[in-house]
């Protein structure tokens, strides 16, 4: 056939209205009834301006005996996007086409483990963005090969290198299974929106392995993971929510590691009178308070956005502006374990300092610990270790530190607020207290043999507590400098933004990836 | 019948209010004890407060029933 303009062009527009079929009407209707949206629906949701690469790809479909049963649009979608203003990589598995079967058909991955879509993220320093959905490989991709594959013969790098690149932002919608599952994970920030799934093996692979029938969902569901593995980070409503957060996420992270988090508007007054806290934080220092309250008192308003609220609860993580700089914010949760820091606590704070730390976003951290937690359950589960490793991630961190001490300050666990090799820059309340242990439990302890052969061991035990207590008297830290500041907790908001504003001239001149030579964590 | 659950594991420190007591949203009626903190526990509804299944001293478990309201009907929200 001899080529005209028009029979080529024509066929380029056939071959677009097959390509938006995706795998056939049937399984796109199954897919909305089963509430979930389609690849090519989300990422037109999320983005404007959205290029396609790859289009016209197509998968190979064969039944189980190898009869050719004609083709579709391949199972992956992706390309260039915009997202708030922001290019972004976008790609997602297609549900609709053999449960996001593997590009091993194709002579170039698209995306979803590695591919074009994370090849576009890494060269051009935009972040990721990626809507997993999918069971990883399968036996019928292997007889695709002709011959079984070794999994080690697939290269993770790109997928771990860009994790000190470019955000690297996950929505788990539908389905996420082995190495999709893996995929998810090697990610800055994750969401998985309700009745979605994600496990290395589903329920055929458990009852195979193990003998026992599990449902999808206890097994794997959306709030077991936001909940008690912490393996993704945040549990959306419904995929709207999903797409909103990762929007939300993006707004506090630059580009790339070689730019600054983009500052945004600076029009709520730093000045602002915060008379709400001296109400939030009570009096009685045996009541615990709404930490979140605080947060959202001196951070921008409507800055405020949590990372991992299910999980690690002792902890609040969680992005904010101050005067329109992105930041990080840490504090004690003294509603949970009276902040007492546990092994998932540790967790989740070592990821989100690593995350500051990688894209440049000061950490606040506000303090009300009572130490370690203790008990058999938090040693069995490692807590020593995994408050350590907390500890060393704040001295590790390339941003800025300012920490506020809102009140308990206790033991080990505050070594993982603050680095005394950095500025080491922390601000008491004067409802703060601190010291080695709390004094009753420390009096108890370190004096229990006087204590037993007193005449009247309670009121002895009571006089030793109140010249303690006394001593304790955190004004008495303040004059030997052994706290930088003490302030009026209503000046919090114009203090830290002016330290965080004077702070980002040396942000400025650190740019690039970690510079910190690679440590083993303890 | 409205069932109140803790959302920690603590132990009952305090009996706030008597079975019977009338109470509006927010109101406290309870205090549990965890880590030497004192946790209120707030009545999530207005109505009476039927009973507590739970004493003074008593240990719970996330999720465990501490008392139940009696919902009133006749409250706007």
């Amino acid at each position: 056939m001899t080529f005209t303009w028009d029979t080529a062009l024509t066929e380029l527009h056939a071959r677009r209205e097959t390509a938006r079929k995706l795998g056939g009407p049937e399984r796109v209707a199954r897919q909305h009834e089963q509430g979930r949206l389609t690849v090519r629906e989300r990422i037109e949701r999320i983005t404007t301006d959205f290029v396609e690469v790859g289009e016209f790809a197509r998968f190979p479909n064969r039944d189980a005996a190898g009869n050719d049963l004609g083709s579709l649009s391949s199972s992956y979608v992706c390309g260039l996007g915009t997202v708030d203003g922001r290019q972004v990589a976008i790609g997602g598995e297609d549900f609709t086409v053999r449960a996001g079967a593997p590009q091993s058909y194709l002579d170039r991955w698209k995306g979803g483990m590695g591919g074009f879509v994370e090849d576009l993220a890494h060269q051009y320093r935009i972040p990721l963005v990626l809507f997993m959905e999918g069971i990883g490989g399968d036996v019928a991709a292997q007889d695709e090969k002709g011959h079984s594959y070794l999994v080690s013969s697939m290269s993770w790098k790109r997928s771990f290198e860009l994790m000190s690149e470019v955000p690297v932002l996950v929505a788990v919608l539908g389905s996420a299974a082995g190495g999709t599952a893996g995929r998810a994970v090697i990610s800055h920030f994750s969401v998985i929106s309700a009745g979605s799934v994600l496990f290395a093996g589903g329920p055929p692979v458990v009852r195979r392995a193990l003998g026992r029938d599990v449902d999808k969902h206890e097994l794997g569901g959306a709030e077991m993971h936001t909940r008690v593995s912490g393996a993704i980070d945040n549990l959306a409503g419904d995929e709207t929510d999903a797409l909103t957060q990762i929007r939300r996420v993006l707004s506090y992270l630059p580009q790339n590691v070689w730019e600054l988090p983009p500052r945004g508007d600076r029009t709520d007054p730093v000045d602002r009178p915060c008379d709400e806290l001296l109400r939030i934080v009570p009096e009685n220092r045996r009541r615990p308070y709404k930490m979140r309250e605080v947060l959202t008192t001196i951070a921008d308003r409507d800055s405020y956005f949590e990372m991992g609220p299910d999980w690690g609860k002792a902890v609040i993580t969680a992005f904010a502006r101050v005067d329109g700089i992105p930041v990080g914010v840490i504090a004690s949760n003294p509603m949970h374990l009276a902040g007492a820091l546990d092994g998932a606590a540790a967790e989740k704070q070592i990821r989100f300092v690593d995350l500051c730390s990688t894209f440049h976003l000061p950490i606040v951290y506000f303090v009300d610990v009572p130490g370690f937690m203790v008990g058999p359950d938090a040693e069995r589960a490692g807590v020593v270790r995994m408050g350590m490793r907390a500890i060393q991630s704040i001295v590790e961190a390339e941003v800025p530190v300012v920490t506020v001490h809102v009140r308990k300050a206790y033991g080990m666990a505050v070594s993982a607020t603050s680095n005394p090799d950095a500025l080491g820059l922390r601000i008491a309340w004067p409802s703060g207290e601190w010291g080695d242990m709390p004094i009753e439990g420390g009096v108890e302890a370190g004096f229990r043999r006087e204590i037993e052969q007193a005449d009247d061991p309670d009121e002895f035990r009571r006089r030793v507590e109140q010249r303690l207590l006394d001593a304790a008297d955190p004004w008495k830290t303040v004059e030997a400098f052994g706290m930088e500041m003490m302030i009026d907790p209503r000046h919090t908001r114009r203090i830290v933004a002016q330290f965080l504003d004077a702070s980002l001239h040396a942000m400025k001149t650190k740019l690039g990836p970690p510079q910190r030579r690679w440590t083993m964590r303890p | 019948m409205y069932d109140i659950r803790t959302e920690l594991t603590a132990s009952v420190w305090k009996i706030l209010v008597p079975a019977g007591t009338a109470v509006t949203v927010g109101d406290e009626i309870m205090i549990l004890e965890s880590m030497k903190m004192e946790i209120p526990v707030e009545a999530p509804i207005s109505g009476t407060l039927a009973e507590f299944t739970v004493g003074e001293g008593a240990p719970v478990q996330e999720g465990d029933l501490l008392a139940r309201i009696l919902p009133d009907h006749s409250a706007t929200s």
